[in-house]
C-alpha cells in the first residue's frame, strides 16, 4: 500500500516535471506577435498595442476598450497607489478615472470576431505552413504543430525535439553541416539549412547576391536590386526600366506612373459600362421579340373589334379614326404576315415601343374622356331626381293639408252630433222616440266612424306612397352610381 | 516585445502612408531611433526649409512619450536654442501623453506648431517675447535661419 502510494507520488512528480519542461520549451503563444493573414477591421484594433484585441476589457466608466494586458501595463507605468479593489488609473484614451474589475470584460461578439481572425502558426519561421484561427492557434501549437518542441522519445534523453521528428529516435547527436562544417545537433540541421547555413544560401539568379532559401521569394519580388522593373506607366508610353530603389524614385517623379492607376480605373469602368450596355441591348431584343408575339396574338381581333365596342358607348368616346392604327415602317419587315395593317390617320412610328406607347397614351385619353362623361351623366341624373322628389314632396304636403282640413271637418261634425245627442237625451222623451233617436244615433255614429276610418286609411296610403317615392328615388340614384363605378373600373 | 511589434507596425504605416511633408528612416534596424526629414509647412515662415528631427522612443513606448529634437537649428519659441533642439509641448509631455497616440500624430503636431508657434508655452522666453512684440523681426530672423541652416 505504501509502496503504491510512493509510486503514484513519483509518477505525479514526473508528470508535473514533464509538463513544466514542455511549457518552457514552448512558451504560450503571444497573440500580439503572430502574423495576421486576414485583414481586419481597424475597429478591432487595440489603440495601445495596435493589434486585434487580446482578452479585451471595456472600462465601465467611459466605454473605451483595451486589451487587459495593455491597460494593466499602462497603469503600472503610471503612479498608481495600491487599493484593495484591483488596479485603477486614468483611461489611456480619455483620462477618465477608471477601475479594472476582476469581472470586467466585453461582449462575446468582439471576442468571437477577434478569435476568428486567421493567423500564421508562430513556428512558421521554422517551416510550419499552417494558418489557423487565432482562437485555435494555442491548440495548434500544443497538439498538432509538427514544429512544437517535445521531449525526445529516447530513454534517458530529456532534450527537446520537434514533434515531427520524434519517431526518428534520439536525434541528439553531433553532426557537422556538410556544407559549412558547423557542428550542431542532428535535430537542428533542417532549421540550420533553412535559415542560417551560409553555404546553403542560394544565389539570386539575377543579382548574384546570396539569399537564404526562406527569403528568396521576398527577395525576388521586392528587394532584389538587379531585377529591373518597368515604370508603372509603361502602358502609357514611359519606357523607363530601373532597379530597386531607383525604380521607386522614378515612380515618384514620373507623371505617367502617377496617371497609370487613374487610367486603369477609368479603363475598368469603361469595360464595365460596355458590358452593361451589351446586356441592355440583349434585354431590348428580348422585349422586342415579346412584343412581336403579343402583336401577332392580338392582330386577328385588333382595332375593328375594339372600335365596335367603344362605338356603341353613348358616352362621347373617341371616333374610330382617333384610334392609332398599327405602326408600319421598320416593323413590317420583321412580321409583315402576322397582321394586316389598316392604316389610319396615325403616322408611322420609329419603333414598336413608340407605337405601343402611343396606343397606351390614346387609351388613357379615352378612359379619362369616358370617366368625365360618366360623371356628367351621373350629375344630370341626380339633378333630375332631386327635381322629381321636390315636386312629389310638394304634392304630398298639399294632400296632407287637405287631409288635415278633412279631419277637422269630421271632428267638428262628430262633436256637433254628440252635442245634439246629449241635448236630446236630457228632457227624457217617450221610449219609442228615444229608441228611434238611439237608432239614428247609432247609424250616424257608425257613419262618422266609417268616414274617419276611410280618412285614416287614405292618410296611411298617402304616407306609403310618399315613402315609396323616396325609396324609389334613392334606389335609382344608388343604382346609377353603382353602374357608373362599375363602368369606370372596367375601363 | 509587444511594444516592439507596435513600433514595427507604426513604422510600416508611416512608410506606406507618410504624414504630409515627412520622410522617415531608421538607422541600422534600430527601430527605437527614428530620423525624420520634414519640409517646412507651406503656410509658415519655415517654408522651403528642410528640417531633420530625431525621435527617440523609450523602451516603455507606447506607455511613455517619445522625445523629439531638432537636429537642424531653428528659430522658434518652442524649440530650445541649443544643440539639443528639444521640443516638448502638448501631447509630448509625460503627463499628457496617451498610449493610443502615434508618432504620425506627433509629427502632425510638430507641423502645426511650426505653422502656429505657441509663445505662451515657450521654452525660449526671448524668442517668445520677440514673437509677441516684434513679429516682423522674428519672421526675418527665422527666415534668415532657414536660409542659413535648413537648406
Ligand atoms: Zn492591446
Ligand atoms: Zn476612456
Ligand atoms: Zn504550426
Ligand atoms: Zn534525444
Ligand atoms: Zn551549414
Ligand atoms: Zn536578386
Ligand atoms: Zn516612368
Amino acid at each position: 500500500m505504501q509502496r503504491l502510494e510512493a509510486r503514484r507520488g513519483v509518477e505525479e512528480q514526473h508528470f508535473l516535471a514533464r509538463r513544466a519542461r514542455s511549457h518552457s520549451y514552448n512558451p504560450p503563444v503571444d497573440l500580439r506577435l503572430v502574423d495576421y493573414v486576414s485583414s481586419y477591421d481597424p475597429n478591432l484594433m487595440c489603440p495601445i498595442c495596435r493589434c486585434p484585441f487580446v482578452d479585451p476589457v471595456v472600462l465601465a466608466e467611459c466605454g473605451h476598450c483595451f486589451c487587459r494586458e495593455c491597460i494593466r501595463q499602462s497603469w503600472n507605468t503610471q503612479t498608481t497607489t495600491y487599493t484593495p479593489h484591483g488596479p485603477h488609473g486614468d483611461c489611456p484614451s480619455c483620462r477618465t478615472p477608471a477601475r479594472l474589475r476582476p469581472r470586467s470584460t466585453t461582449n462575446n461578439i468582439l471576442i468571437n470576431m477577434t478569435d476568428e481572425l486567421i493567423v500564421r502558426c508562430p513556428k512558421s519561421d521554422e517551416g510550419c505552413k499552417a494558418e489557423v484561427k487565432r482562437g485555435e492557434v494555442q491548440d495548434h501549437v500544443n497538439i498538432y504543430c509538427g514544429f512544437t518542441l517535445v521531449e525526445c522519445g529516447a530513454d534517458h534523453c530529456e532534450l527537446p525535439v520537434r514533434r515531427k521528428d520524434v519517431a526518428q529516435g534520439c536525434l541528439h547527436y553531433g553532426v557537422s553541416c556538410l556544407s559549412c562544417r558547423k557542428e550542431l545537433d542532428k535535430c537542428n540541421l533542417d532549421c540550420h539549412w533553412r535559415n542560417d547555413c551560409p553555404a546553403r544560401q542560394t544565389e539570386c539568379a539575377v543579382c548574384k547576391s546570396m539569399v537564404f532559401p526562406r527569403d528568396l521569394a521576398e527577395h525576388s519580388s521586392t528587394a532584389c536590386a538587379a531585377i529591373s522593373v518597368p515604370c508603372p506607366g509603361a502602358a502609357l508610353g514611359c519606357s523607363n526600366r530601373s532597379t530597386g530603389a531607383q525604380a521607386r524614385t522614378h515612380a515618384d517623379t514620373c507623371m505617367l506612373a502617377k496617371l497609370a492607376p487613374i487610367l486603369t480605373t477609368q479603363h475598368e469602368r469603361l469595360e464595365e459600362q460596355e458590358a452593361a450596355q451589351k446586356q441592355m441591348s440583349r434585354k431590348l431584343e428580348v422585349l422586342e421579340d415579346g412584343f412581336t408575339t403579343i402583336q401577332s396574338i392580338l392582330s386577328p381581333f385588333s382595332s375593328d373589334n375594339m372600335v365596335d365596342k367603344l362605338g356603341t358607348d353613348p358616352a362621347p368616346g373617341p371616333r374610330p379614326t382617333d384610334l392609332p392604327g398599327p405602326y408600319s415602317a421598320d416593323f413590317d419587315l420583321d412580321a409583315p404576315a402576322s397582321f394586316s395593317a389598316p392604316n389610319t390617320s396615325a403616322g408611322p412610328y420609329a419603333s414598336p415601343l413608340h407605337h405601343l406607347l402611343h396606343m397606351h397614351e390614346s387609351l388613357r385619353d379615352e378612359i379619362s374622356r369616358i370617366s368625365s362623361a360618366l360623371s356628367e351623366l351621373d350629375g344630370r341624373h341626380s339633378m333630375q331626381n332631386l327635381n322629381e322628389n321636390l315636386r312629389t314632396r310638394e304634392e304630398i304636403s298639399y294632400i296632407g293639408a287637405q287631409l288635415g282640413g278633412l279631419q277637422r271637418q269630421v271632428h267638428w261634425l262628430t262633436s256637433a252630433q254628440l252635442h245634439r245627442q246629449q241635448a236630446g237625451r236630457s228632457p227624457t222623451p217617450g221610449s219609442a222616440t228615444s229608441a228611434g233617436t238611439a237608432i239614428t244615433d247609432a247609424t250616424s255614429g257608425a257613419g262618422v266612424e266609417a268616414a274617419l276610418g276611410a280618412v285614416n286609411t287614405a292618410a296611411t296610403a298617402l304616407r306609403g306612397a310618399a315613402r315609396m317615392v323616396n325609396v324609389g328615388g334613392r334606389e335609382a340614384s344608388g343604382m346609377r352610381r353603382g353602374a357608373s363605378e362599375e363602368g369606370r373600373t372596367k375601363l | 516585445m509587444a511594444a516592439n511589434k507596435r513600433i514595427m507596425k507604426e513604422l510600416g504605416d508611416v512608410n506606406t502612408n507618410p504624414p504630409p511633408g515627412c520622410k522617415i528612416t531608421t538607422k541600422d534596424e534600430d527601430i527605437y531611433n527614428w530620423d525624420v526629414s520634414m519640409d517646412g509647412p507651406d503656410d509658415s515662415i519655415y517654408k522651403g526649409g528642410k528640417f531633420t528631427i530625431a525621435i527617440v522612443l523609450p523602451k516603455e513606448y507606447p506607455f511613455k512619450p517619445p522625445t523629439l529634437s531638432f537636429r537642424t537649428k531653428i528659430y522658434h519659441p518652442n524649440v530650445t536654442n541649443d544643440d539639443r533642439g528639444a521640443m516638448c509641448l502638448g501631447m509630448l509631455r509625460a503627463e499628457e501623453w496617451k498610449p493610443p497616440n502615434k508618432i504620425a500624430d506627433v509629427l502632425k503636431l510638430v507641423r502645426a506648431v511650426l505653422s502656429a508657434p505657441q509663445p505662451d508655452d515657450a521654452v525660449e522666453a526671448g524668442i517668445a517675447d520677440q514673437f509677441k512684440n516684434d513679429r516682423k523681426g522674428f519672421d526675418k530672423t527665422a527666415q534668415d535661419w532657414v536660409k542659413k541652416y535648413a537648406k
